[in-house]
This record gives C-alpha cells, sequence and structure tokens, in this order.
C-alpha cells in the first residue's frame, strides 16, 4: 500500500491520472482503496467527477497521483475530454462480470488514444476479480484466475463462476494496444496496488515534473518537452516492481 | 383543458398588435410574451396572455394590521387602509395573475410600483408582490359601483378548500379589490374575458378541492382555527396531516431548534392567515423575506411548489402520477436499469433511504418521471435530487416538481448530452471572468479547471457538496429566483474564498479549500469580531447576502444572454465529441473507408436526417399553425435555448433519429452521386397543383406535388438500383439503414480497389436467391442499371479508358462521344450475356461450351445490327416512360424479380437477332430458361473495355465522398437536366420560410444551355433500357397470345421493324473494342473459367486500350 512517511530527499513529482469506464464498474470502488484502504458496498455515484490525491513511493522518486476519478453513465461521456485533459496517466476500468463494459472499456482507450495528451500511459483494469473465483467461495478450478491478475496470461475457461470476461480476451487486446493489464478487486484489495505502482513506474522520467506550481509557464514547457520525447516510446511495461 | 388557442392568438393580435404571434414566419429572435408571460408567474405552457391591464391592488384592511407601503398617492378615497400596490392584472385561460414588479415582457414602459422590494426574479418567477389565482379559486367578483371614474372588481376567493358545506369556508374567504385603470372599453373588455375564464374555471373546482385539502397550509390553518376556538378538540380534526415528505418519518435534517423551525411556523401562519394559503396566496414583502431566512420544514415542499409552478401543473393533472405509474407498470426499460443500480446510491446519509419506504417513493418518482419524458430519462444527480426533495414532498409533488426542473429551471442539465450542463458551466466561467479577474487569471495560468470543481454544485443543485441544511436554504431560494440563483451562489462561494483561493496552485488544493469551506457553514462569519451581533452572522448568511448583494446584478437575463452567446460553441464541442466516437465505433468494416471520407459521410448521414426532421417539422407546424398556437417558441429568452422545436435533430440537444428510411436514403445519395438526382425534378404546380402536399412525405408515390420535400438540396431520383442497394445495405432487415448500415456498405463499394470485388459485389446485387445465378429479368435489370448508372457519364474522375477520352470536362466534342460509347458497351453485354448465358437445365450444360465457342465467332458479325429500335416513340418523355416502366420500384416487399424466372420468360431481342445470328444458340430460346453466372457475367465485363473501366473505377468514383464531394463540384459539372431545379428550390425555400438553408444550397442550377445534346444522350440511354423492356413485354404479350391460338412463326414480321440505326457510330467503336477482346477471350475455353479470365483482365487494361487506339486509327 502506499504510505505517505515522507523520504526526504526523494524527489517528487506529480502525476495526472484519470479513470474511465462504464458506470458501477468500480472506479471510485478502487480509488477508495488505494487512497484509504477502504470499500464501501453502497458508494454513490459519482456526478461528474471526483478528485483525490495519493502518493506512491518508488525506489527512486515519489509520485504523487493526483487523481480524477469520472462519472460512468453513458451521457456523463461527453464531460470526460474535461477531466482526460493534460492526464499523463489513465486507468480504463471494466467489470470482469460484464463483456459490455469491456467494449466500452475499448472505446475509451482509442478515445484516449487519439485525443488525450501523446505518451499517456493507459491501463486496462478489470475489476470485481473477487467474483471471479466463484462466489468468493473456495472452488478450485479457477484458482488460477487469481494469479492470472499478475499480468500473466491465462487460458483458463469460463467457469461457472460470475466471470464473463477471459482474462486470454482483454489481455490480448491490451498486448495489441501495448497498455498495462491488471484484474483486480476493490473489494478484497487484490492487485490495486500493483496498477498504481506499475503506473508510476511507466511513467517516464521524462514527462516528470516537479510538484505543480513552481511556475506555470515553465510547467507547460516542461509537458511539451515531454510529449515530443514520449511519442515514440513504446508503452509495453512488465506489469511488475511493487515497491508502494 | 379547454383550448382557446384560435382565440388566444386573435385576442394577442388584438392586444399587442405589434408583437409576431410566435410561429414559422416570427423568426425573431426576441422571447415570445407568451413565454416571458409564462416565465414570470411560472405558470403551464397551456397559458397564454390574454389580457392584460394596469391595476391597483387594494388588500383590505382585514388582510394586514402592517402599516401600508407609504409613497402611494391616490385619487381614491375609499383606499383607507390596508396596503396598496400598484402594477399589471393579467389574465390567461385559467389564471389571473398581479405582479408589481414590471413584466419584462410589456413594450410598454412598466410602472413604478408601490413597494420597495420588487424581489430578483426578473421575469423568471413570481417576483415583487401580488398573485397568481388560479380563475377556479375565485368564488365571486363583484363590480364595485364606485363614484368616479374608477372602475373597481372586488373579488372574493375559495380561501382553503372550496366546500360550499364547510362552515368555516365563508368567514375566512379572502377579499380584494382591484381598481382597473384604463378606458371603459378596456375595462370592459377585460372583465368580459375574466367572466369566460371564470365560467369556464368552475370545471376545475374539483381538482382544486382534491389538491388544496391535502396541503400543510390548509391543515396549518385548520387546526390554527380550532385551537382558536379553546376547544381543545385538535384530536378530532377533520383533516389528517398531509404528507410532507420523509422528514416526517425519517426527521428532518438538521436540528429543528437551531434552524428555529418553530418561529418559523409561527410567522408563515400569520402571513397565511392574511395572505390566503395555496391556491390563494398573495405574495407582499413579508413573503419574500420569510423565504429567504429559510423554510419551515413542512411548509417547504408546499412552497417549493407554489414558487416553482410545479403546484399549477399538478392542479391540471392531479393524478398525472399514479396514472402514469400504473400505465407503465411492470415495464422494463434502460433508464429504470440505470435508477435501479443507484437506488442506493442516493443521499444514503440520510435514514429515510437506508429503508425500503424512501427507496421505494425515490424509484417511484424517477420511473414515473422517465417514462412521462423518454428523452431524458434518467440521469445520475436526478437520484441525489430527487431524494432531497423527497424529504419534504410527497412523491406527486416531487414528481410535478422534477419535471419543472428538467423543462424550466435546469434545461438541458439532464439531457442525452447533456448540453445544458456543459453550457452552464461556460456560461459560470465567464461569469467568474467577467465578475473576479484576477481570480480567473490565477485560474488559467495554473491550468486549475474550474468546471471540474462546480460542475456538481450545479448539476446537484448544491445538495452533496454543501451540507443538506443549507442546500435547502439555497433551494428555497431558487425555486422563487430561478436558475440566476445558482450562478450567484457560486459565485459568491468563490469571492469569499478568493484568497485562499489565489494561494491555491493545483485542482488538489483548489477542491480542498471549498471543501473545507463548505464543512464550516455554520461558523460565525467573524469569529473575532467584537460586535456579537456579527459574531453571530454564520459563514453561510455571509454567503447569501454576498451571492444576493454583491452579484444582485446577476439577472435572469444576464444568464440567458450568456447562454446564447455560448451555445454554439458547446454544441459544436459536444458534436464533434459524438462524431469522433461515434465514428471510432463504427467497426472494422469502416477502417476501410478513409477518416475523412467517415467523417463526411457522418455529416451527410445526420444532415439529412436533420434537415428531413426539420421539414417535416416545419410543414407539421404549418399545417396545425390554424389549430394550435405555437407555445414553446420562444423559450429561448428565459432560458437561452430555443424551445422551438425546428432544432431538435441537433445532435447535441439530445436523442434525434438515427434511422434513414428510403426515401431519406435517396436524398442522401443525391447527395453523393450525380445518377442518384433526378431527371425530372418534380413537376411544376399545373400538373399536380391540386395535391396535398404531404402525401409523398414517407413514400415515394409517382407523381410529386409542387412543394418540394427535398428542401433546398438536389432531389433525388427513384431507380431500382437504388432501392436494391438500400435492401443489400439493410442487413438488419429493419427497412431503415443506421450510419452503421451505410459506412458498411460504402466500404463494401468504395473500400476496395479490386475489380473483381467491385464486379462480384454488382452481381450479387442482382442475384436475388443468392445461388450464383442471373436469370434474364435480372440481365436486362443491370444493363439497365448501368445505364442509369452512367446517364450522367461515369469517367469523369479517375482515368480515361483511353487517351482520346480525357477532355471531358471541358464539353468538348469527345464526351457524347463517351456516351455513346458506354451505350453501345451496355448492348454489346445484354447481346453477350444472352450468348453466353447458361441454359437453366443442367443436361444442356454440356453443350454449352461448344455453342458459344462456335457462336462466338458469328457474333461479331452482327454486332452492327441495332440492337434495339428507338424510331416507334422518339417524343415520349423519359420520366414519363420510365414510371411506367414495370422496372419501377414496387412497393410490395415481395422480390418483383423472383417471379420471371423459368419457363415462360423469353429472351426480348431474341427475335430481331434470330435471323442473322444463326448460330442456333440455346440461350436464345424462349423456352429455355437461362442464366448467367458470375464468371459469364465477369467474362462479359471484361470483355469490354468501358464496362471494365466503368466496374474498376467508374461506378466506386461515382460516389463522391469527402476526397471530391458532389455538392461542390455539382455547379461545374454537367447536370443537365436542372432546368427546373432553379424553380424548384426557390419554391422550397419559401416554402420553408427560409429558414433552411440546406448542404446543397451553393447549387446554381445551369441554365438552358446546357440541356440539348447531352440532354438527349441521357434520355437516349433511358430510352435503351425502356426500348429493351417494351420489347420485352411485347414478346411476353406474344407469347402469351401465341398460347392461346397455337403457335404460329411471326419471326419475319419482326424483322421488318428494323429502324434507322442510332448508334451506328458508336456501335463501330465499341464492336472494335469487343472484338479485340473477345478474340482473346475466345481463346478460353468454358466461361466459368475464373482463373483464365483473371489473366486475360490483368492484361486487358492496358493491351485492350492500345487496341482500341490501333483500331480506331
Ligand atoms: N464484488 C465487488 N464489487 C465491487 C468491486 N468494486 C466495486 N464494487 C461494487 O460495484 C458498485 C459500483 O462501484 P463504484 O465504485 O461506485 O463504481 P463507479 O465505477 O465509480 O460507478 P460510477 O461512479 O457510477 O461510474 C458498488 O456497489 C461497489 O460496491 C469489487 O472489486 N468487487
Ligand atoms: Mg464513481
Amino acid at each position: 500500500m502506499a504510505d505517505s512517511a515522507p523520504t526526504q530527499p526523494k524527489p517528487s513529482s506529480s502525476v495526472k491520472l484519470v479513470l474511465l469506464g462504464e458506470a458501477a464498474v468500480g472506479k471510485s470502488s478502487l480509488v477508495m482503496r488505494f487512497v484509504n484502504n477502504d470499500f464501501q458496498e453502497n458508494k454513490e455515484p459519482t456526478i461528474g467527477a471526483a478528485f483525490l490525491t495519493q502518493k506512491c513511493n518508488l525506489p527512486t522518486r515519489t509520485i504523487k497521483f493526483e487523481i480524477w476519478d469520472t462519472a460512468g453513465q453513458e451521457r456523463f461521456a461527453s464531460l470526460a475530454p474535461m477531466y482526460y485533459r493534460n492526464a499523463q496517466a489513465a486507468l480504463v476500468v471494466y467489470d470482469i462480470t460484464k463483456p459490455s463494459s469491456l467494449t466500452k472499456a475499448q472505446h475509451w482507450v482509442a478515445e484516449l488514444q487519439r485525443q488525450a495528451s501523446p505518451g499517456i500511459v493507459i491501463a486496462l483494469v478489470g475489476n470485481k476479480a473477487d467474483l471471479a473465483s466463484a462466489g468468493g467461495a473456495d472452488s478450485s478450478d479457477d484458482a488460477d484466475a487469481a494469479p492470472a491478475a499478475e499480468g500473466e496470461t491465462n487460458e483458463e475457461e469460463e467457469g461457472t463462476d460470475a466471470r464473463r470476461v477471459a482474462t486470454r480476451t482483454a489481455k490480448s487486446y491490451a498486448d495489441e494496444e501495448s497498455l498495462l493489464f491488471f484484474e483486480t478487486s476493490a473489494k478484497t484489495g487484490q492487485n490495486v496496488a500493483e496498477v498504481f505502482t506499475a503506473i508510476a513506474n511507466a511513467i517516464p522520467e521524462t514527462s516528470l515534473k516537479g510538484p505543480r506550481g513552481v511556475g506555470g509557464s515553465t510547467n507547460l514547457n516542461r509537458q511539451e518537452d515531454a510529449r515530443v520525447n514520449l511519442a515514440g516510446t513504446g508503452m509495453s511495461m512488465p506489469d511488475k516492481g511493487c515497491a508502494c | 383543458m379547454f383550448n382557446l388557442t384560435n382565440l388566444v392568438q386573435k385576442a394577442q393580435q388584438f392586444i399587442e398588435p405589434a408583437l409576431p404571434i410566435a410561429g414559422p414566419a416570427a423568426n425573431d429572435r426576441r422571447p415570445s410574451k407568451a413565454t416571458l408571460f409564462r416565465y414570470q408567474f411560472r405558470l403551464p405552457d397551456s397559458q397564454s396572455p390574454l389580457q392584460e391591464i394596469t391595476a391597483e391592488l387594494t388588500l383590505s384592511p382585514h388582510h394586514s394590521q402592517r402599516a401600508a407601503a407609504g409613497d402611494v398617492t391616490s385619487p381614491e378615497k375609499e383606499r383607507g387602509q390596508g396596503n396598496h400596490y400598484v402594477g399589471k392584472l393579467h389574465l390567461s385561460e385559467q389564471f389571473l395573475c398581479f405582479s408589481t414588479t414590471g413584466s419584462s415582457f410589456l413594450t410598454t414602459a412598466s410602472l413604478s410600483s408601490s413597494s420597495s422590494f420588487t424581489g430578483q426574479t426578473h421575469g423568471a418567477g413570481p417576483a415583487g408582490n401580488g398573485f397568481t389565482l388560479p380563475l377556479c379559486a375565485i368564488r365571486r367578483v363583484e363590480r364595485l359601483h364606485s363614484q368616479s371614474y374608477m372602475f373597481a372588481l372586488a373579488i372574493t376567493t375559495w380561501n382553503g378548500s372550496p366546500d360550499p358545506k364547510g362552515k368555516n369556508a365563508t368567514p375566512s374567504g379572502q377579499k380584494l379589490t382591484i381598481q382597473l385603470a384604463g378606458s371603459r372599453q378596456q375595462c370592459e373588455r377585460f372583465c368580459d374575458g375574466l367572466k369566460r375564464g371564470l365560467r369556464e374555471g368552475v370545471k376545475e373546482v374539483e381538482n382544486l378541492r382534491t389538491v388544496v385539502t391535502f396541503t400543510y397550509s390548509e391543515y396549518l390553518l385548520t387546526s390554527d382555527g380550532d385551537e382558536k376556538k379553546g376547544a381543545g378538540e385538535e384530536a378530532k380534526k377533520g383533516t389528517e396531516h398531509p404528507d410532507t415528505g420523509l422528514g416526517l418519518i425519517y426527521r428532518y435534517p438538521g436540528n429543528a431548534r437551531k434552524l428555529r423551525d418553530a418561529t418559523k411556523i409561527r410567522l408563515w401562519r400569520e402571513y397565511l392567515k392574511e395572505n390566503g394559503r395555496s391556491a390563494t396566496l398573495i405574495r407582499q414583502p413579508t413573503f419574500h423575506k420569510l423565504i429567504r431566512v429559510g423554510l419551515p420544514n413542512r411548509l417547504r415542499g408546499e412552497i417549493w411548489e407554489l414558487t416553482s409552478g410545479s403546484w399549477f401543473l399538478r392542479l391540471q393533472n392531479p393524478k398525472l402520477y399514479t396514472e402514469t405509474l400504473e400505465k407503465y407498470s411492470g415495464r422494463e426499460s434502460l433508464a429504470i436499469d440505470e435508477i435501479e443500480k443507484d437506488l442506493n446510491r442516493s443521499l444514503p446519509e440520510y435514514p429515510g433511504f437506508q429503508s425500503e419506504e424512501g427507496i421505494g417513493r425515490l424509484r417511484r418518482v424517477l420511473t414515473a418521471y422517465s417514462w412521462t419524458n423518454e428523452s431524458v430519462g434518467y440521469c445520475q444527480a436526478m437520484n441525489i435530487v430527487v431524494a432531497a426533495l423527497l424529504i419534504y414532498m410527497s412523491e406527486p409533488q416531487a414528481f410535478f416538481l422534477l419535471s419543472v426542473l428538467c423543462d424550466r429551471l435546469l434545461p438541458g442539465y439532464y439531457s442525452m448530452t447533456m448540453y445544458g450542463t456543459l453550457l452552464d458551466q461556460k456560461v459560470f466561467e465567464s461569469l467568474v471572468e467577467k465578475t473576479m479577474p484576477i481570480l480567473w487569471d490565477h485560474l488559467v495560468k495554473y491550468d486549475v479547471q474550474l468546471s471540474v470543481v462546480s460542475l456538481p454544485w450545479f448539476l446537484s443543485l448544491y445538495i452533496n457538496s454543501m451540507p443538506l441544511i443549507f442546500a435547502f436554504r439555497v433551494l428555497d431560494v431558487f425555486f422563487l429566483e430561478g436558475p440566476k440563483v445558482l450562478f450567484q451562489i457560486g459565485l459568491a462561494i468563490l469571492r469569499i474564498n478568493g484568497e485562499e483561493l489565489l494561494d491555491a496552485t493545483d485542482d488538489g488544493t483548489f477542491i480542498s479549500v471549498l471543501k473545507s469551506y463548505f464543512a464550516r457553514l455554520d461558523e460565525s462569519a467573524h469569529p473575532k469580531s467584537e460586535n456579537p451581533k456579527l459574531r453571530a452572522v454564520t459563514r453561510f448568511q455571509e454567503l447569501m447576502v454576498v451571492a444576493f448583494k454583491e452579484f444582485a446584478g446577476i439577472t435572469q437575463n444576464t444568464i440567458s444572454e450568456q447562454r446564447s452567446k455560448h451555445k454554439g460553441a458547446v454544441l459544436a464541442n459536444i458534436e464533434s465529441f459524438t462524431k469522433r466516437t461515434s465514428i471510432r465505433n463504427l467497426g472494422p468494416e469502416s477502417k476501410k473507408l478513409s477518416v475523412n471520407d467517415l467523417g463526411f459521410l457522418y455529416d451527410r448521414f445526420y444532415t439529412v436526417l436533420y434537415e428531413r426532421a426539420e421539414r417535416a417539422e416545419i410543414l407539421q407546424q404549418e399545417a396545425d399553425r390554424k389549430a394550435k398556437a405555437a407555445k414553446a417558441k420562444a423559450t429561448e429568452v428565459v432560458t437561452g435555448f430555443s424551445g422551438n422545436s425546428v432544432e431538435r435533430g441537433r445532435v447535441a440537444l439530445g436523442p434525434s433519429p438515427t434511422q434513414m428510411d428510403y426515401d431519406a436514403f435517396r436524398e442522401f445519395l443525391a447527395g453523393i452521386s450525380k445518377w442518384a438526382i433526378t431527371d425530372s425534378p418534380s413537376s411544376p404546380p399545373e400538373l399536380n397543383g391540386s395535391q396535398s402536399p404531404h402525401s409523398y412525405f414517407g413514400s415515394s408515390t409517382k407523381n410529386r406535388p409542387s412543394l418540394s420535400p427535398w428542401g433546398s438540396g438536389l432531389e433525388p431520383t427513384d431507380h431500382e438500383f437504388m432501392r436494391r442497394l438500400f435492401r443489400r445495405w439493410d442487413v438488419d432487415m429493419a427497412d431503415s439503414l443506421s450510419l452503421q448500415n451505410v459506412v458498411t456498405g460504402f466500404a463494401a463499394v468504395k473500400g476496395t480497389k479490386d475489380i473483381m470485388s467491385n464486379i462480384s459485389y454488382f452481381f450479387e446485387l442482382y442475384d436475388d436467391d443468392s445461388d450464383g445465378r442471373v436469370d434474364r429479368e435480372g440481365i436486362l435489370r443491370i444493363s439497365e442499371a448501368l445505364l442509369f448508372l452512367s446517364r450522367r457519364g461515369v469517367t469523369e474522375s479517375g482515368l480515361s479508358p483511353s487517351p482520346s477520352l480525357t477532355d471531358v470536362r471541358s464539353g468538348s466534342p469527345e464526351r457524347p462521344n463517351r456516351d455513346e460509347q458506354f451505350l453501345s458497351s451496355v448492348s454489346a453485354f445484354i447481346r453477350r450475356c444472352f450468348e453466353y448465358a447458361d441454359p437453366d437445365h443442367p443436361s444442356n450444360q454440356g453443350n454449352q461450351a461448344v455453342d458459344e465457342a462456335q457462336d462466338g465467332l458469328d457474333n461479331f458479325a452482327i454486332g452492327e445490327d441495332d440492337l434495339i429500335d428507338f424510331g416507334s416513340e422518339p417524343d415520349t418523355p423519359t420520366a414519363r416512360r420510365h414510371s411506367k416502366n414495370p422496372l419501377s420500384p414496387k412497393p410490395s416487399d415481395k422480390d418483383p424479380l423472383s417471379p420471371v424466372t423459368t419457363n415462360d420468360s423469353t429472351d426480348p431481342i431474341e427475335k430481331e437477332r434470330k435471323e442473322k445470328a444463326k448460330a442456333a444458340n440455346l440461350a436464345l430460346d424462349p423456352n429455355k430458361p437461362l442464366h448467367i453466372t458470375l464468371p459469364t457475367f465477369r467474362m462479359v465485363i471484361l470483355a469490354d473495355e468501358v464496362l471494365e473501366h466503368f466496374f474498376e473505377v467508374g461506378f466506386s468514383s461515382s460516389f463522391k465522398l469527402a476526397d471530391a464531394p458532389l455538392l461542390s463540384a455539382a455547379s461545374s459539372s454537367n447536370l443537365t437536366t436542372f432546368s427546373n431545379a432553379g424553380k424548384q428550390v426557390a419554391a422550397a425555400a419559401s416554402n420553408m420560410g427560409g429558414v433552411v438553408g440546406g448542404a446543397g444550397a451553393g447549387v446554381v442550377p445551369p441554365g438552358k444551355g446546357l440541356r440539348g445534346m447531352l440532354d438527349n444522350i441521357v434520355s437516349d440511354g433511358m430510352r435503351v433500357a425502356a426500348e429493351v423492356r417494351r420489347r420485352y413485354d411485347e414478346v411476353q404479350k406474344d407469347l402469351d397470345s401465341e398460347a392461346r391460338h397455337g403457335r404460329d412463326d411471326e419471326d419475319e414480321e419482326e424483322e421488318e421493324k428494323g429502324a434507322p440505326d442510332l448508334l451506328e457510330g458508336a456501335e463501330t467503336a465499341g464492336v472494335d473494342t469487343s472484338r479485340g477482346k473477345v478474340e482473346e477471350l475466345l481463346g478460353v475455353p468454358g466461361a466459368e473459367a475464373g482463373g483464365e479470365i483473371k489473366t486475360t483482365r490483368n492484361r486487358s487494361a492496358s493491351d485492350a486500350s492500345r487496341r482500341v487506339l490501333e483500331f480506331e486509327r
């Protein structure tokens, strides 16, 4: 889990991260888990967007995530550009029990790839992984579904559980598009910190800026530079390295 | 309700002749008076201002012990004590309204009001002092015998429940005196109108009783009366406590003592006692003050209803809520799914919404509303707003208030695209920029996006931003004074926190400053002040003061102006977003087209749908004009949006049609392909003038009336080919095309550069039963389609088949030559098809190849013979003939082609050819049904250089997309049949009241000079087909009679019919061409040898054209 213990000399930089995905896939719950290590069954739907911050300590630096959690209902989509503007990272979330949510996620990925800042780090996240291991009980035939969430391709069949999106399907799509890929559960906390750490690691040094507010114009310039540099960078990243 | 609309219009004209009646002609950006009138008094849309007159309202001493507002100078002596207000008295169909506030809709100068307090609603709410009386609440009107010139009315209302038997109804009956100031005639007229209205109003008394009986004010005063009688009979009260929301069960939020709820109730009781309750409430200065200090819990719902005007809606239709629920009970919808997801997530901190009771109410209200307004359905945030309302209101009350919110107070907020939300964010930003430039610059500098913070304020009315009790205080004022309150509060929040916000350099800090401000709204605003009074002022009070004093300048007008200013940009933004997303989601097929082309198709697709909707709307309005007052016309002025439905189809405004029917498809094609434009624009009025202008909408009838349904665009033609294309693209068999269908369709036609697949595609279009065969009938139809498609030239863009044909654009003599060439190619096509056709009986197949090989050689000898006789009916207009043609589309869904397949079919040209083409081709035997297969078809096409070229580039480039849009090119190209178009466009434009400026508006129809030779060629093309058809039919007839009279060989006679060869010149070239290639082809045994043919093809393009040149030389 991310801790906020200050480690003095480490350089710290802030990263704007946006969460996108269909309504009720658990975007807010993921953020809540990451920021407060907490989970609520009845979470109010997000109206417009919510903003939260959380630090993530990497061995060499500290990343302060500025998290924009957006509303998922279809009609809020036209507000989204407002939120993903200038975002350096995006979490595109779907619900592994709802195939339609993966389609929606793919639309978001396409939208981001075309409209967001070039070089944005995108992670595809299949949430509610806890529902995959057959009703939270001990069905073993899908036991390897959970390790799969570590990021490795997994060949499991659709079991009797609530899972409707095979890990393989999503994973191969993610590979095609050079996205980070995870399966998570906001409920159990599984893989949540890992997602954010992987993103933190995937943000190229060049695009990192200091804590905001040092000077607007310099900031902007640096960002511009970063974009240029990023344009050619391959985005396929190893999904390892939690040091939060 | 009664419909007085005709009368209304007349009356309107009479009263205010200068104001145009809202209607299609009124393109005036100015507000319609009726709209402003309704907004000022918060009346339902059914109301319109019938009469108005300057008047003075006198409230009898009984009404007030307070001192009268001082500065009124009146000539009348009878006005002793009591309050006097000068203002305007208005009469609508069902209401009598009075206000001292200069109504913003008056063209005349407003009178100065007698009171110092005028409220701040500026025409957007029941401002000032006065009343809004439903006529049914008036019990009696007496004309006072005034000694002077004054014309005075004494009005007695049903104060409280209009129960004639009730004992206490009489004494509390409220009396108002109104003196009308106007000429005798004006006053009389007003009174006549009033009388009429009162008579009608009697019918509404029942509704009034139902609604009023269960109001809290009624309950409050009734129980109050009992108390006064001192009988202590509270238990015996006739009325039970009305439903004043969940708060009654689960407590109202906040500490009642701290809110001083009891004191407020006492003050309101006093006020209501003097000024009437619910229906008959009179607004005096105290009314506004009492609202500003916050409403008492139990009265809150009722006052919200009264000030927002939802009360009047409920009065008109008290049972709508329950009826809606009943009507749709058990039905499902997307909205219901979405609602279900959020029920547990609405104000979960309020105990009422952790209970089934509260959740049930919320579910019912949201569901009922989603049914009554399906274009809004359900939007997240509505759950929060409705949950809040339900704390203070019954379900029906919340239901009607929600509809006032969505329709008037928060226009477009919850719509499918949420354009209202986005727009108001823009408006808010621009107000911040104006009123707090330093803060604005700061936000810009640090790239803090204000709307991200403020959007939820507006979308959920501060309900989940501030602690509930404060949000409700904002709502109290909001319902009275209108949407500008949201802006004033928002600006005040920023102003108060200005210093701290200037220190915030990122979104995070910015948001947390505001969060902590909201958390401390109940604390003292000046904790360190010496002055205890000042110390007692809470931050929330400070907020209200700043909002309504410092930002008093923000009026409804400001908002409306800003909205109109930003509307265009916001809508355009949404549209480009929508376009982007929907283009991206068109699926893999769409990748075959360029992004530009997709964009072009998207625009063209929706433009057609939009314009058609618009035209239908306008025509509809035209038709309805007499029957219906154009009510919602200029809602725009108040809301900033056009209530005028003419804009309805605009994508950004919400759901719009997404499916294209066949007629729309024709119109769509006409903007993309020249061949889809009609040769004979709608006949001039003298032909069909008497027909109803609407008859053709929806179905394509043959005779078109004068009024064009095609707007200012080009009128499409109708051809079997287009119908086939439509059916082919309509993969969902929905009898309409989605954008997806259209794009996929184009991807197949244009997305491939491969001539082979183009040929197959065409073949498949005509292979109705997909058995890989096209029969005689089909062959004829194909040839007809080829002529149809090429009748305005085919090789316009792309390569010309041979250098000699390059100079086409300049209108050089080559052009007719080329057209002739195409004609001859098509006749050669028919001929060859029949030559190489396979008989349907498999037993014959064996001989086929041999026969073909033999006949092939002979063919060229006969090629020059005239194939078709043009002589017989040279003057018949093409279109006429065409429309008689059995090929023209039949409305029946049944495939028109299938019946004509086998035994009785025959070859129309067979007889002519038979003599000379003595090859005894089995295929020509009328008794031997035949077909061609795809390989044959391919071969025949490739055998002809012109046709080959057509399939290589001509066909697909005849659809002009983004690279070379047709419309821009149209004026310079050879649309030869446009002599009527000018008239057409003008007629259409005038019918549209000049509103429509469609995409085709720029096309200048070429002058008459362009007609002539080219025109003839085009019609000749059609005549070839028509002639083929005629022959075919004749033969058919002959066969029929033969069947009757026995067989008789009449071949010789037929031969006589040979006529001058119109195509001589062309035929020569065509035949030469074919010969060159068919010779090659003949080396290939068996027409089915696809591979071989391909080889041929590869060479043919270059070889053949070289050869042609040689031949020509
Ligand atoms: N079983 C399970 N339920 C989850 C998980 N994450 C979220 N949920 C539930 O899913 C529902 C929606 O969660 P939210 O976090 O509000 O979803 P959201 O994506 O933020 O929704 P919007 O704000 O409406 O777009 C809630 O009832 C959560 O309790 C998870 O990992 N496992
Ligand atoms: Mg959320």
